[in-house]
Parts: structure tokens; C-alpha cells; sequence
């Protein structure tokens, strides 16, 4: 598992606001980087529980398929043109949604934020 | 205690044969420049230039709300419509705004929509313009989402629409402009965005209109910024190529509401912009 990804739940549950945006949340999200997946478990909000994979039972609403140097340039502080945004990794080719898209979008702003606060850290 | 130049005043016009109460703001005296907002925003997006004295000391820039939009109503009888924007409804509110204001000649800033709008003005009715700053904007975009997802009855579409647009944003825009930029698309009316996209994303008769555009005449310049997801360097490129005449400037560090989200970035542009235009 990324040291990115094992560090959501505490950084989701440090931020009040990202909580209060997702508490309608309590579905599995599946991140896979490169072979690597991650099945983030989500209550209310709350990232309970990050089940690491590869699984191919662990059912998910909706998942973000990317790999691991386009992660990395969307975690820089200024990243470049198309690495700045998810949707922007799809529109390179570097990155798909899989799955119940609408969901992502009605919950759009709390899960662009979380995925982006391993970017806090390299500020 | 500050007070700002900016005077917000409405006028009603008729719209299609509607009457269509229309707010405005104006700020500045000189060449008159009509400044069009995007999609799903309002004429907020130009406070930062309306109050910038090296850009008004010479020009008069007056923004308007499209109906629908912030201050300016929708029509009387709107609650049983579906608010779907329409090129010859666009042109046709441009023009109105421009009679009812008197204004002759104005320089056309638009952004997004307004840009698309601006050159298609540009070919359709270039002799009541000096000139056409089109910013963001690009021949046509389909959509890769569907725009009926912003208009739904279990979610909020002003939240929806500003975490979607939030991917045109530059990381180099400041923390608070980017707030207020995406503040806008959340305070837009239930089915605005959406109504809006339909104009943007399904009209593509711009396309083969451009190569009519006489720059000769009414000067273009296309201004695009490298973290537009939307509109990107590309589109504008190619929409500026099929345009004989046309200049293009690519803003590095900006995204596609430059005026809004980066205004310290953006106002070399649009002074050059501004400059192109005599």
C-alpha cells in the first residue's frame, strides 16, 4: 500500500470540513495504482477502513485507475497542465473512471480533496 | 472602509419577444468593452478588471448578468420552462443590451460561452464591434460528461457544477480567487449550468462560420490558459488557425476562468488584448 494512501484516513479525519462533505459517504471507492489496489472502505465520511488487494470479490461503487508517476506528478504542489485534477488524468490518457461516475460527481468536491491531500505535504 | 468604482444599475429589454430585466455593471470611461461571463457564473468573474484603473482609465467596461443568471431574473412564466441557452437567444441579448445601452462600437470580451459567442459575432454582425477578445474560447466543445447531471432533483447542481469546473482552475490561482471563482457555479439557479452547457456543447455552427470571420475589419484575438481542461491551447489554437488573421496568446499559468481565478496573471493579457483592439 502507497504511504500516500495509509495516510488518508488520519488526514480525512483531521479536516472537520472534508468529513462534513462526505457524510452522506458509506460506499467502497477502489484506488488502483498500477497493480496496486486499494479498497477504501468509507462510513459516513470517515475512510474506516483501507482493504488492500488485489481482490477480485470486494464489490466497489466506483474506481480510479491510474498509475503510480501520474499519481505522483498530481501530488506535486504545482503539478503540470493535465496532472492537476483527476478528470484532468483522464483527459491525458493517464488515468480511468470505472464504475458509478454520478456518484463521484454528486460527491465530487470531497473526493478531489482527499485525493489531493498528500499534495499538502510536499507544499 | 473601501468603496469600489463598480455601478450596478438593470434596464429591461425585449428578448424574443419577452421582457427580459437585465442587470448590469459598469466601471471606468472611454472605448465602451462589453464583458460576457461563462457558463453558470455571472458578471462577478470581472470584478477584478473593473477595478483596475490602468484598464479602465481608457475604457468604459460594462459586464451584464445573462437572464437567468445572478441578479437578472429569469422571464415571467419561467417556472414551467426549461432553460436551454441558444445561439441566436445569446446574440439576440447581446444586441438588446447593446441598443438599450447605446452603445456603439464596444471592443467584445467574452469568456468560455462568452468567447464562443464573441466569435460567433464576429462573423455574423462584425460591423457593430471594434473588436473581439475571445478568452477560453474555442470553435465547439462536445461534452465528455453529461450535462444532465447538474440539473437533478437528489443533488445540488451549483455544488456539482463547481467541483467539475474546479479542473479548469490553475493551482497557480490564488487560494481566495479560486474560492470565489467556484463560489459562483454554486449559487447558479437549479438547470442554469446545465442550459448553459447545451449552448456550449451541442452548437457547434460556429465551426464553419469562421473561416467568414474579416479581420481586417474587426481585429480577433483568442487568449487561452494551459490548465483549461475545457477549452485547452489546442482547441484555441485550432479555432485560431481557421480564422485568417486571428492572434493567439497561451497563458502558462492559467486555467479557464483567468479574469476570475488569477486576475494578477490575467491583466497583461487582457491590457495586450486590449491594445490589439485600436
Amino acid at each position: 500500500m502507497l504511504q500516500e494512501i495509509q495516510a488518508m484516513p488520519a488526514g480525512l479525519a483531521a479536516r472537520p470540513h472534508l468529513l462534513r462533505l462526505g457524510r452522506l459517504v458509506s460506499e467502497t471507492v477502489l484506488l488502483k495504482v498500477g497493480d496496486i489496489e486499494h479498497y477504501l472502505v468509507f462510513d459516513k465520511g470517515a475512510l474506516a477502513e483501507i482493504v488492500p488487494g488485489p481482490s477480485k470479490k470486494i464489490p466497489y461503487r466506483v474506481a480510479l485507475v491510474t498509475d503510480r508517476e501520474a499519481l505522483e506528478k498530481f501530488w506535486q504542489p504545482i503539478p503540470e497542465p493535465g496532472f492537476h485534477d483527476i478528470f484532468g488524468l483522464v483527459k491525458i490518457g493517464r488515468a480511468e473512471i470505472l464504475g458509478d461516475i454520478l456518484f463521484l460527481v454528486k460527491n465530487l468536491r470531497f473526493f478531489k480533496e482527499l485525493l489531493a491531500l498528500p499534495r499538502e505535504g510536499r507544499a | 472602509m473601501s468603496i469600489e468604482p463598480i455601478i450596478g444599475r438593470y434596464l429591461t429589454v425585449e428578448v424574443a419577444g419577452r421582457a427580459q430585466r437585465i442587470y448590469f455593471e459598469e466601471a471606468g470611461q472611454g472605448r465602451p468593452v462589453l464583458c460576457l461571463h461563462t457558463a453558470g457564473a455571472h458578471t462577478g468573474q470581472w470584478r477584478h478588471l473593473m477595478n483596475d484603473a490602468e484598464v479602465t482609465g481608457a475604457n468604459r467596461l460594462i459586464a451584464f448578468d445573462m437572464p437567468w443568471h445572478s441578479k437578472s431574473l429569469p422571464p415571467e412564466g419561467f417556472q414551467t420552462e426549461e432553460y436551454l441557452l441558444t445561439t441566436d437567444a445569446y446574440i439576440e441579448t447581446i444586441l438588446a443590451v447593446m441598443d438599450g445601452l447605446g452603445l456603439e462600437k464596444p471592443v467584445l470580451a467574452g469568456c468560455s460561452m462568452g468567447g464562443r459567442i464573441a466569435l460567433q459575432l464576429a462573423a455574423l454582425h462584425p460591423e457593430r464591434f471594434a473588436g473581439f477578445i475571445a478568452i477560453e474560447a474555442s470553435d465547439f466543445q462536445p461534452a465528455w460528461y453529461d450535462i444532465d447531471w447538474f440539473h437533478r432533483p437528489d443533488a445540488h447542481g451549483g455544488e456539482m457544477g463547481a467541483a467539475l469546473v474546479s479542473a479548469n482552475i490553475s493551482p497557480y490561482a490564488p487560494e481566495a480567487e479560486r474560492w470565489n471563482t467556484l463560489w459562483m457555479f454554486m449559487q447558479s439557479g437549479p438547470g442554469v449550468f446545465r442550459g448553459d452547457l447545451s449552448f456550449y456543447t451541442r452548437d457547434g455552427s460556429l465551426i464553419q462560420r469562421l473561416g467568414q470571420i474579416d479581420t481586417g475589419k474587426t481585429p480577433v484575438h483568442i487568449i487561452a490558459g494551459a490548465y483549461d481542461l475545457t477549452c485547452t491551447p489546442e482547441d484555441a489554437k485550432r479555432t485560431a488557425d481557421a480564422i485568417p488573421g486571428a492572434t493567439l496568446a497561451i497563458m502558462d499559468e492559467l486555467g479557464h476562468f483567468p479574469m476570475s481565478e488569477h486576475p494578477q496573471g490575467f491583466r497583461p493579457y487582457f491590457l495586450d488584448a486590449l491594445s490589439r483592439m485600436s
